[in-house]
């Protein structure tokens, strides 16, 4: 188990290396330039001023400063934003970001997990059909869609939520709504599938003629086997909901992760970008890690393997 | 197993939820608006967009401001009228004696040239810098005098670090001390120190001197007939003191390693204490109560202010809503009092709402500002093809072929102006530019014949650079341009900063281009063709009209100085089309009936000190 997670962590920043380095030849290899901020161009010398200050006149020495800096958690300074360093923009977003990202998998889960149960259960009622159509409905809608319909009805016909912004938690549930949507279909569809499988295996079948409850067959031993499929979806997933959903943010005007990196590539921000960058991608191999170790600790065969 | 697993998802959502309540609700403002980007910089040095400079001009005052109504320059700190020399050269301003700092302090005119000088300096003054070195007496020479060294310490400093230096900085160094192997470290820091004992006698050469706490005299290299409008622009605004002490040093020299004068970045900042600072200080109407990163930001009246009594509006919150349609459903709910932008796709719908007064709240502002076509003057050929734009007459064809009215009305419909000109007509007192070139189709068919392309033969592909917004009117244009002169498109749409490294290349033979007014001066916008200005994207280059446009400056009366003015803007836009001005805009903005005291202006200056709010 530990040897794993060593070979796990260390397969984990040759990632995150590969990603930064990569990162950093795109961003300065894409044509536009940093300091272009409105109307008017800047002048040689006053752009090579700039450059000076911000030690970016040297690639890589840029690209070892930079990193330098990260291994301490310093992304240094935004040009888009000069009065704020990159660490005061992320760390007033990804709480943000987060905040939205789990309560959306927690909606996705809750809801997600026991349709799927429930419409493997009984298969092609109108339970099950209900469901599948959910599903579809969910994973073809675009996030745009859901959210500034829900925005138009519960924000301004009903008026029971603000229209966008942040700041309380009543601007929580319908950004968390609409970004769960998506998350949930896949999870319904994994757990009903997965759910069909377990519910035929040998144990299931072995704890039926054990005289076990039919609901304790479902939920204590078909259950924790189904939800294999969901939990290493779940990793990634949860990943890509804390660091912020560009569009929902977008829509509902939340000042999140999202947003800022996407604009931090529109406005070739390059510490931005990459500090961005380096978040989410650790985000991603750490929710990997995790969803590994409790794949080990949810299905006594993996551990065993171990 | 779920049982392990669901406290551990409900331990992280409730830990994510506390951080976000941390954010919590101030009590709402007097008066909110919306802005769809938030705010790039507070620094007056460095901004550069209008959203910026409204915050900036409401915290700040200079030594003039504008009349929100009609846009003329009206006192701020300083008296007016100025006293003038005779050639109009020099210009004495005396500052009112009850102006204000928000921590109490009275605004010198040290605190002008505080300010002013930080506009110059190298890597901390913009994009408005050359509102400082083009007009004031040493302000260029000072300004690349410090440029010169920092290119010479930048290099230093590396050595001295032992880190890699470029070719082209050896070469520069090399220059200087030869090229035999010195003690890096120590020489830097000689050079640092003679640089630094410098600085201060250097300044002092450039035109602007205090002498006295309440008298500012300002020496020009020529006479500037709007310069009281562009003293009102953030670049010209004060600076509190306070801000020394959070001057970066390098071995007790005031200076970076580099060579720099910079300022920690966070001097902004209401709240922030560093070293004993205050916060931010401003000398306007208001203060700067709060400000969360694209969330929200506060102002609160500044009961310094010398018209403090007058403010009714006691706290402004600018909130960010990326989403401008969401900021509009926000609007009509009434959480939002005033939007300055209403950007959406569906803009003409709200165009049709305004113009047919089925909503008085809904109001379109001639701003001053031009949405044109740049025709590449000067590059023989473009993507290996023969560039047909060298030639005026094309040039020329290609303006009458179209019907701007068309695009306007018809392909737009948000109450835009056709621009015949290139300065908007009947915003800038005393100038009525010429009408420009009209719609004739078979005129142009001939210009075009004329120049060796009947009927379009010969002519290559036209490769036409834009924007993913211009796209209908690009089509359009394409479409005109196909069926009156048989010319053929390659539509290259790019991504806004691409498209600006296209522009500056010249890859392109027509390009989008548009054009905010600077100040309210014809010559914010003529200057861009100006031979040689880096913002002329068209390459143009006509000595009779540089020589035109100097002539202009040299003038104290009015009426001549518009007409030779006039005569240089009709070579562009009747005789040599190095751009063909398509539309003026037309902007919308959403005003509350509960709001007085606003009024939609050319400059989208929003004043928030004489404004009203009935709850």
């Amino acid at each position: 188990m530990t040897r794993m997670l060593v070979r796990r962590l260390l397969a984990g920043l040759l990632t995150i290396a590969c990603i930064y380095a990569i990162t950093f030849t795109m961003v300065v290899s894409i044509p536009g330039n940093p300091f272009q901020q409105g109307q008017h161009r800047l002048s040689s010398d006053v752009e090579s001023a700039l450059l000076a200050r911000y030690h970016m006149d040297n690639n890589w020495l840029y690209f070892w400063e930079f990193l330098r800096g990260a291994v301490r958690l310093d992304f240094g300074p935004t040009f888009t934003y000069a009065d704020w360093t990159c660490n005061q923009i992320i760390a007033a977003s990804l709480p943000i970001s987060m905040s939205i990202g789990l309560a959306a998998m927690l909606i996705a889960l809750m809801v997600g997990v026991p349709i799927g149960v429930t419409s493997a259960v009984r298969r092609h009622s109108w339970l099950d059909i209900s469901a599948t159509t959910l599903i579809l409905t969910g994973i073809s809608l675009p996030t745009f869609v859901t959210g500034s319909a829900l925005l138009i009805a519960v924000g301004v016909k009903l008026q029971l939520a603000p229209v966008g912004g942040w700041g309380t938690l009543s601007h929580l549930p319908l950004p968390a709504i609409t970004l769960s949507l998506p998350f949930m279909a896949y999870i319904v569809r994994l757990t009903r599938a997965g759910m069909i499988d377990a519910l035929s295996a040998d144990f299931v079948r072995t704890a039926i003629a054990k005289g076990a409850s039919r609901q304790r067959v479902i939920w204590r031993h078909a259950l924790p086997v189904a939800l294999l499929p969901v939990l290493s979806f779940l990793g990634p997933a949860t990943a890509q909901a804390v660091t912020g959903s560009f569009v929902v943010e977008k829509v509902f005007g939340i000042p999140g992760m999202g947003q800022h990196f996407v604009n931090a590539a529109l406005n070739r921000d390059p510490g931005l970008l990459l500090g961005a960058v380096l978040v989410f991608s650790t985000l991603l191999v750490a929710f990997n890690i995790v969803v590994d170790l409790l794949y080990a600790a949810l299905d006594p065969r993996i551990s065993e393997a171990l | 197993m779920v049982r392990t697993l669901s406290p551990l998802i409900t331990l992280l959502i409730i830990g994510g939820i506390c951080w976000v309540s941390l954010g919590g609700q101030e009590s709402p403002a007097d008066l909110t608006y919306a802005n769809p980007q938030g705010i790039h910089t507070l620094d007056p040095a460095r901004m550069s967009w209008t959203s910026d400079f409204r915050v900036a001009l409401n915290l700040w005052e200079g030594l003039t401001t504008w009349n929100p109504e009609d846009l003329t320059p009206t006192p701020g700190v300083a008296n007016l009228p100025p006293a003038v020399s005779q050639d109009g050269l020099t210009y004495t301003f005396t500052l009112r004696p009850d102006a204000r700092w928000s921590n109490g302090d009275p605004v010198t005119s040290a605190d002008f040239v505080r300010g002013w000088r930080r506009g110059m300096e190298p890597g901390t003054g913009m994009d408005y810098t050359f509102f400082l070195t083009d007009h004031i007496v040493g302000a260029a020479s000072y300004a690349s005098w410090r440029r010169e060294a920092v290119s010479r310490l930048v290099p230093m400093s590396r050595l001295a670090r032992e880190w890699e230096i470029d070719t082209n900085q050896r070469r520069l160094l090399e220059d200087t001390f030869g090229t035999e192997e010195r003690d890096w470290p120590r020489t830097h820091q000689d050079a640092l120190q003679r640089h630094a004992s410098l600085i201060d006698e250097r300044f002092n050469r450039v035109g602007i001197a205090a002498p006295n706490a309440h008298t500012l005299v300002v020496r020009l290299v020529a006479p500037c007939p709007y310069l009281l409008d562009l003293l009102a622009m953030p670049i010209f605004l004060p600076i509190h003191e306070s801000i020394e002490r959070l001057r970066s040093r390098t071995n007790d020299l005031p200076i970076t390693e580099q060579g720099l004068v910079t300022y920690d970045p966070q001097w902004t900042k209401p709240d922030y204490h560093a070293h004993g600072y205050g916060g931010l200080v401003t000398n306007g109407a208001y203060r700067l109560a709060g400000w969360h990163f694209k969330r929200r930001l506060r102002l609160t009246a500044n009961p310094y202010f010398h018209s403090a009594a007058s403010v009714q509006c006691q706290t402004v919150d600018m909130v960010v809503h990326e989403n401008v349609s969401a900021s509009i459903m926000a609007y009509e709910r009434g959480a939002i009092d005033f939007l300055p932008s209403m950007s959406v796709p569906y803009d003409h719908e709200i165009a049709k709402l305004a113009q047919t007064g089925a909503r008085p709240d809904f109001v379109l502002t001639n701003v001053l500002a031009t949405y044109f076509l740049n025709f590449n003057c000067v590059s023989e050929t473009v993507g290996g093809v023969p560039n047909p734009f060298l030639d005026r007459r094309v040039r020329k064809a290609f303006a009458l072929a179209i019907d701007k009215a068309q695009i306007v009305q018809r392909v737009l419909g948000r109450g835009d102006r056709t621009a015949g000109s290139f300065v908007p007509p009947g915003v800038i007192p005393g100038y009525e530019p010429p009408p420009g070139l009209g719609h004739d189709a078979n005129a142009a068919r001939a210009l075009l014949a004329e120049a060796g392309y009947p009927n379009g033969e010969g002519l290559p592909m036209i490769d036409l650079l834009y924007t993913p917004n211009d796209s209908r009117i690009v089509q359009a244009l394409a479409h005109m341009w196909g069926v009156t002169l048989g010319a053929t498109f390659n539509l290259r749409g790019k991504e806004s900063r691409t498209l600006a490294d296209d522009k500056i290349n010249r890859r392109f033979m027509i390009a989008r281009g548009n054009w905010y007014a600077d100040y309210n001066d014809p010559t914010t916008f003529l200057n861009c063709l100006l031979t040689g200005n880096g913002n002329n994207d068209s390459g143009y280059a006509n000595d009779a009209y540089d020589t035109i446009l100097a002539a202009a400056n040299a003038p104290r009366d009015t009426a001549k100085r518009a007409a030779l003015l006039r005569r240089a803007e009709t070579i562009i836009v009747e005789d040599d089309l190095p751009i063909l001005p398509i539309l003026f805009y037309r902007e919308p903005i959403a005003l509350s009936p509960r709001v007085h005291g606003l009024f939609p202006n050319a400059r989208m200056w929003f004043p928030f000190r004489y404004v009203t709010v009935t709850p």
